[in-house]
């Protein structure tokens, strides 16, 4: 075969059938010709390997476009589109009619919401499950990282609509791939067709259509509370469970469906005895919440995010470089307090790295005390826009006792919908929260405000959230680096390292040029997930050294203890090295030295 | 394909078979006495277990793999099969229902009617059954978590469990409909497989055809038949949840006798067939592809049951026995309970006891003796006691976790409270009411509400709630083992207050605690040493140390534990009298004391007894032994100790001398120049000494001359002068 016959991008569902007739036509290697349908159930036939091949070795991940709410409009049904988004909620398995025998051929309708062939009254039919999960948007994804897949998408649909020469041969090509199928196997699919068939088949919805979308606008959804509220939901198929978590940042590559024709009917008219039990995915209408059937999908993690950085990678000199540039940066922003400065490194660079029974390892959370209400909008809100540049997911929590009275932060699953509710604390791994103390004021909390204070307080000390499943509770693992600006220590929410705040100068406007912002979040990105082991020689010389400070101030304890060790490593890390040397050492009992100085 | 020459008579005659010819254990027909039952409008459910059918003789392999695999066709095939065999009734009953009024007539209809050969007609076989067949499930078969029910299950029998988070009402599901034409007269029957139908409008009897009148029907609501229908949804139980997944929900549909067996909130496990729901109407529409499944329940268990109604699964009772044999199940048992938490080895032992509990005695006089165990354990925040508090509540198989602030209004004891839809005041149980028969934790115990602290004298002690409130005048049982936590007076343990001072809590009420603990958070140099290495490793290997042992699963620490629940050990007469004396000691030694910590009351032998009943359990002895007694006696003083340690040292004696004392007038009370080795670790023990200080003490005081150890065996032989 010369190149592919049909075009992955506009019509992949093409590829998916030619490849199963393809599969099905094959000499059976063990199983009769009656099996192999089932064969195929929860396996590929070779249709992915397709993908992946255009994808990745014909490099045509780039002219896949991204799905985005800008660009969900531009977007035609039935087209191959990637999709980066975090899993906010999973549903169950669902059972679709995986092929069904049509006349004496077998049709897959894997990869689709609808048949792509009529579907006989009776036929031979196999069950196939598939995989529901809801995503959206990471919370809390900083601007600059979609800027990136931005300007690639606008390219694209310049491209896409014909404007540019190269563009308009291609979407020749296209049609013409498209109508060579139509003539080879039979009315191929298209979108005009699956139209035709739908509207034959059912023709009073069209007249229901139109009234029934407003409705469904003009209902407050009480589910989506994301602001942008742009959601999509994900099918996934034939993947083993334990490579999808919940809040897990994912990429997924596949068909995007997005139809009105399946528009909602409400459930009163319709079949009174389903009233109990509403299906989830009634509030998810394909009309407003877009499908995409996934054929591949990979986990991303914040360093996928940041455009890969040319230079040579690691050298020890250029790390300390960028490591002295970054802290004079951080310390400017923070009005000349260098011992800040680098706590705040510090705790940008801590990543939660192991968790046992009673204590994290790795994660360093961050208290700046003696803020006021002025000097946290001077101080604060820059310290909060830098943290914005540098890091890919980062978020501000102004903490009120109103805001906490009656903010939502536990997830909540709500079992009248079977929706998981987000609330603000479904945050990605590596996500940064800062959070305003300096806003609160003495009042009093609910018992709303009581749980959500707990909650914080959990999450600090576990790094772990309670999912509220109305009978029982969930702890789920999160990664969430936690900056508090605070008056006093701040008692609410107990941080690892308490630093009062001591600014002298005010310098406005500190502004670092895009080409410094790469490098910078290059190495925070980089150096955050270095590996850290020690020899026996200095884990003796911490461990001496411990007890002597522990049996000199009854007040160390095992959270010193655990604090010292990761500020240990993240000293190592932020010059790049990959153990504990005595002069790292030195700098963070130096550091701790410091901080006790200001502390009394 | 199989299934197309599958021989459905023939699989009927075997259930026939087997109805007819299965005999129980006892060596009765089981089934035939179900189905006179029947007829006798007894019972309304005719339920073929599986167990039955695997243990019935002449059993067909592929018959079984049939009905389990295609457990829907076989129900039917098996209803046919009673209906064969339901026998004349034995007794007389009125005829006054309408069913039965409908069933006279109608064979004397058909009687009339017989060469009509309309099959509309023919009255479908539902209608005249007036019970249900249900199969329910091998119980042997492993049960599925919710998600791991996959379309490959479809239509098979599953068992799954999960906890239930909605209820529909129940509404009347129609099974048959009947109708009568206006035009012939005559009765036709549909029958209704789904939860929508289109009712017929023509009469499709052969004379209306005929005659080409298309007669009008009437849908006869009294004459069809319905079913109870109610939906349930059940959710995915906490620990079948993988890491970093959502539980997963399963519909469940219950019909007839099953309905109204469940509640939301209840952890159950259904037996059921998984089918494809197809959708219809719009819904078809919109779902494109897809179908809905659910569970059609066969069989509904509850879960979290009582200790006394713990059913041991599999190899439960083998791994029982082989514990049950070990000598060390009492050390083995009590660091498997959270196993994460360092050290704290006798308040584990403690909490095992707690567990495990004394029978309670009802004297003939009618007087009660509680055997639960109340324990309550005290100390510095942040030293894991609401880790031990919850692990606790995970083990026993009904527990209930709380604050003594409490989360709802109705407190910890009970409420009257007006119910806002009927106006109507109700009685609502507390947390110590729910916790009947198992264990109540109670976090936070000092900073309970006022009304509660009072009520729960009454609690701890008689074991009843009572309420005299708003008209309503009751007593409701709280047969439950007290465990609380509770924070010092002054949030850190003051050593320099006496305990008293520390303990915020009327001595009425910690005199109704058999064990009272102080946890303190003390730093010593061996104890930092630990941590500092603790930590270091986790640092180091990203990991905690390996713990040295293996835990018991909280399931088999249950089932042990319900298991040892059922002994009964009694107190030997010859036992009495040991525990006679060590009782009037402990008060002698109380008189003796200038200032003593506590009052040795008869309720402190009472805890006595208990805790040397609670041993003799976990060992499955039917009699309590003098070791028991000894440990009894040990948790006592090292419960004490925790709270009084400071006295021993200012008392000027060191462990080793303190040890050489007590065995010096151990012997001396004797008048015997031996003490065997056994014999004096009782006796140190008692005063809360390690066998490591008996030691270090034998061997510091034989170095002295002071007396001669025997080589083998330890035994002491006092050097007199």
């Amino acid at each position: 075969m010369v190149g592919p016959m049909y075009d992955f991008l506009q019509n992949p569902l093409g590829a998916v059938h030619l490849s199963f007739e393809k599969a099905m036509e094959a000499p059976p290697p063990l199983t009769s010709a009656a099996d192999r349908p089932a064969a195929f159930n929860g396996k590929d036939w070779g249709a992915v390997d397709l993908f992946n091949k255009f994808l990745f070795e014909e490099d045509g991940l780039a002219k896949v476009p991204i799905l985005e709410p800008s660009s969900i409009h531009l977007l035609k049904p039935n087209t191959l589109v990637r999709f980066r988004g975090m899993v906010q909620d999973m549903f169950g398995n669902e059972l679709y009619v995986g092929t069904f025998k049509d006349g004496s051929t077998w049709r897959t309708n894997k990869f689709a919401d609808v048949a792509s062939f009529p579907m006989p009254s009776t036929c031979e039919t196999q069950l196939w499950e598939r995989r529901l999960v809801h995503c959206i948007p990471v919370p809390g994804q900083n601007s600059w990282t979609l800027l990136e897949s931005n300007t690639n998408q606008n390219y694209r649909t310049i491209r896409d609509d014909g404007t540019t020469q190269h563009g308009d041969k291609r979407q020749r090509d296209g049609d013409f791939d498209n109508m060579d199928l139509n003539v080879s196997n039979h009315a191929r699919e298209s979108p005009s067709y699956n139209k035709k068939q739908k509207e034959d088949e059912y023709p009073c919805q069209s007249s229901h259509l139109s009234e029934d979308t407003m409705s469904q606008v003009s209902e407050p959804s009480s589910v989506v509370d994301d602001k942008t509220s742009f959601s999509c939901l994900v099918k996934v198929y034939d993947m083993p469970e334990s490579n999808l978590k919940l809040n897990d940042v994912f990429e997924f590559i596949g068909i995007y469906t997005f139809d009105p024709q399946l528009a909602v009917h409400k459930d009163a008219n319709d079949d009174p005895m389903y009233d109990l039990m509403e299906d989830v995915l009634d509030h998810l209408p394909p009309s407003k919440v877009p499908r995409l059937h996934c054929l591949i999908c990979r986990k991303l993690g914040a360093q996928d995010f940041i455009p890969k950085f040319p230079g040579v990678e690691s050298l020890p000199s250029m790390v300390r470089g960028i490591r002295e540039s970054l802290l004079g940066h951080l310390t400017q922003v923070l009005g000349n307090d260098g011992l800040a400065a680098q706590c705040v490194l510090l705790h940008l660079l801590s990543k939660l790295r192991a968790r046992s029974d009673w204590l994290t390892v790795g994660n360093l959370s961050l208290n700046l005390t003696s803020f006021t209400r002025e000097s946290a909008s001077i101080f604060g809100d820059q310290l909060i826009k830098t943290i914005q540049s540098l890091l890919p997911f980062s978020q501000a929590l102004p903490l009120t006792v109103e805001y906490l009275n009656t903010g939502t932060l536990q997830p909540r699953k709500n079992n009248q919908t079977g929706r998981l509710v987000s609330g603000a604390l479904q945050l990605a791994q590596g996500t940064h929260l800062t959070m305003d103390e300096t806003y609160l004021q003495a009042g009093e909390l609910n018992s709303n405000g009581v749980e959500n204070v707990r909650l914080l307080k959990h999450l600090m000390d576990w790094q772990k959230v309670e999912y509220d499943f109305e009978y029982y509770k969930l702890e789920m693992a999160a990664d969430i680096q936690m900056l508090i600006l605070s008056e006093g220590k701040s008692n609410i929410l107990p941080a690892d390292l308490v630093l009062p705040f001591r600014p002298t100068t005010v310098t406005c406007n500190v502004t670092a040029s895009a080409e410094q912002l790469k490098a910078w979040r290059w190495y925070l990105a980089t150096l955050r997930s270095l590996p850290y082991s020690n020899g026996p020689e200095i884990l003796e010389t911490v461990q001496d050294e411990m007890v002597v400070a522990m049996k000199e101030d009854q007040t160390v304890g095992s959270t010193d203890l655990n604090r010292w060790l990761t500020m240990a490593q993240l000293v190592s890390a932020s010059f790049g090295e990959n153990s504990l040397s005595l002069e790292r050492w030195q700098l963070v009992k130096e550091l701790e030295r410091l901080r006790k100085e200001r502390l009394k | 394909m199989a299934s197309k020459n599958l021989d459905f008579a023939a699989d009927k005659l075997l259930a026939r078979d087997f109805l007819t010819n299965f005999a129980d254990s006892f060596g009765e027909p089981k089934y035939l006495k179900i189905l006179q039952d029947v007829a006798n409008h007894k019972v309304r459910v005719v339920q073929i277990e599986i167990d039955d059918l695997v243990a019935y003789q002449d059993l067909d392999e592929e018959f079984l793999v049939r009905v389990t695999e295609n457990t829907r066709r076989y129900i039917n095939i098996f209803a046919e099969a009673v209906d064969e065999l339901m026998p004349d009734p034995t007794e007389v009953f009125s005829l006054d229902e309408d069913h039965d009024i409908l069933m006279t007539q109608r064979a004397e209809d058909g009687a009339d009617n017989a060469d009509n050969s309309d099959p509309l007609q023919n009255m479908p076989p539902d209608i005249k059954r007036f019970y249900e067949v249900y199969i329910k499930a091998f119980s042997k078969a492993t049960s599925f978590t919710i998600r791991q029910v996959k379309a490959s299950n479809i239509g098979q029998l599953v068992k799954t469990s999960g906890i239930v988070t909605r209820c529909s009402d129940v509404k009347p599901l129609m099974q048959v409909a009947v109708y009568t034409c206006e035009d012939c007269g005559f009765e036709i029957y549909q029958e209704v497989t789904a939860r929508v139908f289109m009712p017929l409008f023509e009469c499709p009897s052969t004379r209306c055809k005929v005659n080409k009148s298309k007669g009008n029907l009437i849908l006869q609501l009294r004459a069809s038949k319905f079913l109870k229908f109610q939906e349930a949804k059940i959710q995915e139980l906490a620990e079948h949840v993988p890491k970093g997944h959502i539980p997963r929900t399963l519909s469940v549909h219950l019909r007839g006798e099953l309905t109204r067996k469940v509640a939301p909130g209840d952890i159950v496990e259904f037996s059921g067939i998984f089918l494809p729901i197809p959708y219809t109407g719009f819904r078809a529409m919109r779902a494109g592809l897809v179908a809905d499944t659910y569970l059609e329940a066969m069989s509904v268990t509850h879960f979290k049951k009582k200790y006394e109604e713990y059913e041991l699964v599999g190899d439960e009772q083998e791994q029982i026995d082989r514990l049950a044999e070990d000598g060390d199940i009492y050390n083995k048992l009590s660091k498997s309970l959270a196993p994460e938490i360092f050290g704290h080895e006798d308040v584990k032992k403690a909490l095992l006891l707690l567990l495990v509990g004394a029978p309670h005695r009802k004297l003939s006089d009618g007087m009660k003796i509680r055997g639960d165990l109340h324990i309550c354990l005290m100390g510095d925040p942040g030293v894991a006691k609401s880790q031990l508090l919850k692990h606790i509540i995970n083990v026993a198989p009904r527990g209930v976790y709380t604050t003594g602030r409490g989360s709802s209004g109705v407190g910890l004891t009970a409420a009257v409270q007006k119910d806002p839809v009927t106006n109507e005041f109700v009685l609502e149980g507390g947390a110590l009411v729910l916790a009947d028969m198992g264990i109540c934790a109670i976090d936070e115990f000092d900073k309970m509400e006022e009304s509660d602290r009072t009520a729960i004298h009454e609690v701890m002690e008689q074991q009843t709630v009572s309420i005299a409130k708003a008209g309503i005048t009751t007593s409701l049982n709280a047969r439950t083992a007290v465990l609380a936590a509770a924070n010092p007076a002054w949030g850190r343990y003051d050593l320099r207050r006496t305990p008293a001072e520390n303990i915020n809590l009327p001595p009425a009420l910690l005199s109704r605690f058999d064990l009272l603990w102080l946890i303190l958070d003390r730093a010593d140099m061996d104890g930092d040493l630990e941590m500092a290495r603790h930590i270091l490793h986790v640092h180091q290997n990203l990991e905690s140390p390996s713990l040295g042992f293996t835990p018991l699963e909280p399931s088999v620490l249950r089932a042990y534990i319900s298991a040892a629940r059922r002994v009964t050990p009694s107190v030997p007469r010859d036992l009495e009298e040991y525990i006679a004396t060590a009782y009037s000691s402990i008060r002698q030694e109380e008189a003796k004391s200038s200032a003593p910590h506590s009052y040795t009351t008869v309720r402190t032998l009472l805890s006595i007894l208990r805790i040397s009943v609670a041993l003799a359990r976990l060992r499955f002895s039917a009699t309590v032994a003098q070791s028991d007694v000894d440990e009894a006696l040990r948790l006592m003083q090292m419960s004490k100790f925790s709270l009084y340690s400071d006295d021993r040292q200012k008392s000027g004696l060191d462990a080793i001398s303190d040890i050489y004392s007590i065995l010096r007038d151990e012997a001396a009370r004797t008048n015997s120049m031996d003490v065997t080795y056994a014999h004096a670790l009782n006796w140190i023990s008692r005063k809360g000494y390690s066998e490591a200080q008996l030691k270090e003490c034998l061997e510091e005081y034989a170095a002295l001359n002071v007396w001669q150890i025997h080589p083998n065996t330890f035994d002491i032989y006092f050097i007199d002068a």
